[in-house]
């Protein structure tokens, strides 16, 4: 099997590696670049855990190739945080009592990040439908909608 | 990684179109083509296809693009299924695809899931979309691995649903398909492009790609609208799709079509008869209704929802489309 060289570009960081065609995005994430923030859940696509930002559109990386993200930039939960301060999201999560067994979590935040980039003043139907792809099988996603909203209210506070 | 790795197979990046087909020359039966891989990396997972080589299409430009172009509107196959559903245009002109674009998967799939793929979607059952250590344990069947259908016992023919949403809206549109392939290059009516065959499911050979889905630009003075019944909103594929579409002039109603998906192993559609609408709608809307009914043969390929209940909604559904459509009041 031949390897294939792909570069990509992972929470800022230039990273190079000769990878199998068939390795997943997110074993690329967890086992080679040792960013075990990224959670695998179902490994069948239904749960979102593995959620990333591939090129700022959130995915699951348990379904895409790690030769797909090749020449593309991607974001996980560990490039949330900046200068040891959590980023909004995460702040919110703690506030609001946004998790509960927090296997979800990362994904959940990265499909918030998304949906707060292109939308900082989403209603809840909005917030519930960016985050439809990510299951939660604890909170009743109540706490998460109120751990977005928080995070929407800190990036853009209500003038 | 257990049951769920992933089979070896050699990637072939090609940079344009012609050196996919090139590839497909020689090694077209030992291939599969690659686009999001929303639907192919599970089944690969699951065992369902170990193929030799995967053909990867999703970023040749010649598959790419939304154009309005002559008289029909051009989408590339390798569309994400998000740009189709948050294209504005599309979304004015063709609302019943939108919705139905929109409603596949999740978000976080349809970023990565495409038109093309989801129009070439695998035909789905609880029999089949399983593990292998599962299909093994309960017995192979005959769409893969083994030779009896667990659906309809005794049986020669895979009942495999098709699952594919878009395609509801789009044999309603009319909208047809371009396949490319080494010797030549052909245009395929959707409403042509399916079998009723779990198995073999469509006329696309293995020496072709399916390049772009176009659509009739004077199919954009219909409203339409999309139904979908699934079991876990967010994440499964369709147990019943619905597609409604109605054009109107003032009180005159010009023509009515429905698109029907995952109730059979291909996608059907009902053209309701120029005659019957020089009635008034509550003349023939249950007829309509009935008529749509009667080509839905949901079986046991799911066992979360009866056939029967699945049949309902197609009642259901269709009436619910044509009511809201032709601004009728709600039936009680």
């Amino acid at each position: 099997m031949a390897l294939h060289d792909i570069r990509l570009k992972v929470n800022g960081v230039e990273y190079t590696a000769q990878v199998e065609p068939r390795l997943l995005l997110v074993h690329l994430i967890r086992d080679v670049l040792g960013l075990t923030g990224t959670h695998i859940g179902c490994d069948t696509t239904h749960c979102g855990a593995c959620t990333v930002l591939l090129n700022g559109e959130p995915v699951k990386s348990c379904t895409v190739l790690a030769v797909q993200a090749d020449g593309g930039e991607v974001l996980t939960v560990e490039g949330l945080e900046r200068d040891g301060q959590l980023h909004p999201i995460q702040e919110g999560f703690r506030e609001e009592h946004g998790l509960q067994c927090g296997f979800c979590t990362p994904g959940m935040m990265m499909s918030a990040y998304a949906l707060l980039q292109q939308n900082p003043n989403p209603t809840e139907e909005d917030i519930r439908f960016a985050i439809s792809g990510n299951l939660c099988r604890c909170t009743g996603y109540v706490n998460i909608v109120k751990a977005i909203q928080y995070a929407a209210r800190k990036l853009h506070p209500p003038q | 990684m257990g049951v769920w790795y992933m089979p070896p197979f050699e990637l072939v990046q090609p940079r344009d179109l012609d050196g996919a087909l090139k590839h497909l020359a020689d090694w077209a039966t030992d291939t599969k083509i690659l686009a999001g891989g929303t639907d192919l990396l599970p089944s690969m997972r699951q065992r369902l296809f170990e193929p030799r080589y995967l053909l990867a299409v999703g970023r040749l430009p010649e598959l790419r693009g939304i154009a309005w172009e002559d008289d029909w509107v051009r989408i590339g196959a390798a569309e994400t299924l998000n740009a189709v559903a948050e294209h504005p245009q599309l979304c004015q002109a063709f609302p019943a695809l939108t919705e139905a674009a929109a409603s596949v998967a999740a978000y976080n799939i349809r970023n990565m899931g495409t038109l093309g793929g989801n129009v070439c979607l695998d035909t789905r059952c609880h029999w089949y979309n399983q593990s292998y250590f599962w299909r093994k344990g309960i017995g192979f069947c005959l769409k893969k691995d083994g030779s009896v259908c667990h659906v309809a016992p005794g049986g020669r023919q895979c009942w495999a649903a098709y699952s594919g949403d878009t395609a509801a809206a789009l044999v309603a549109l009319e909208a047809q398909l371009r396949l490319v392939a080494p010797t030549g290059e052909r245009l395929v009516p959707v409403r042509e492009f399916f079998l009723n065959d779990g198995q073999r499911r469509f006329v696309l050979r293995p020496d072709e790609i399916l390049t772009e889905v176009r659509i009739p630009q004077w199919m954009a003075g219909y409203q339409g609208r999309y139904f979908k019944y699934r079991i876990r909103q967010a994440v499964d594929y369709p147990l019943v799709g619905v597609a409604v579409l109605v054009r109107t002039s003032g009180p005159r109603v010009l023509d009515v079509r429905v698109g029907l998906t995952a109730v059979n192993p291909m996608p059907r559609y009902f053209d309701v008869p120029s005659e019957w609408l020089e009635d008034p709608p509550e003349a023939w809307v249950e007829r309509v209704v009935e008529a749509v009914v009667r080509l839905a043969r949901p079986l046991k390929t799911s066992l979360l929802v009866s056939p029967a209940y699945r049949q309902h909604l197609v009642r259901v559904f269709t009436r619910r489309g044509l009511r809201s459509l032709l601004a009728l009041p709600t039936a009680a």
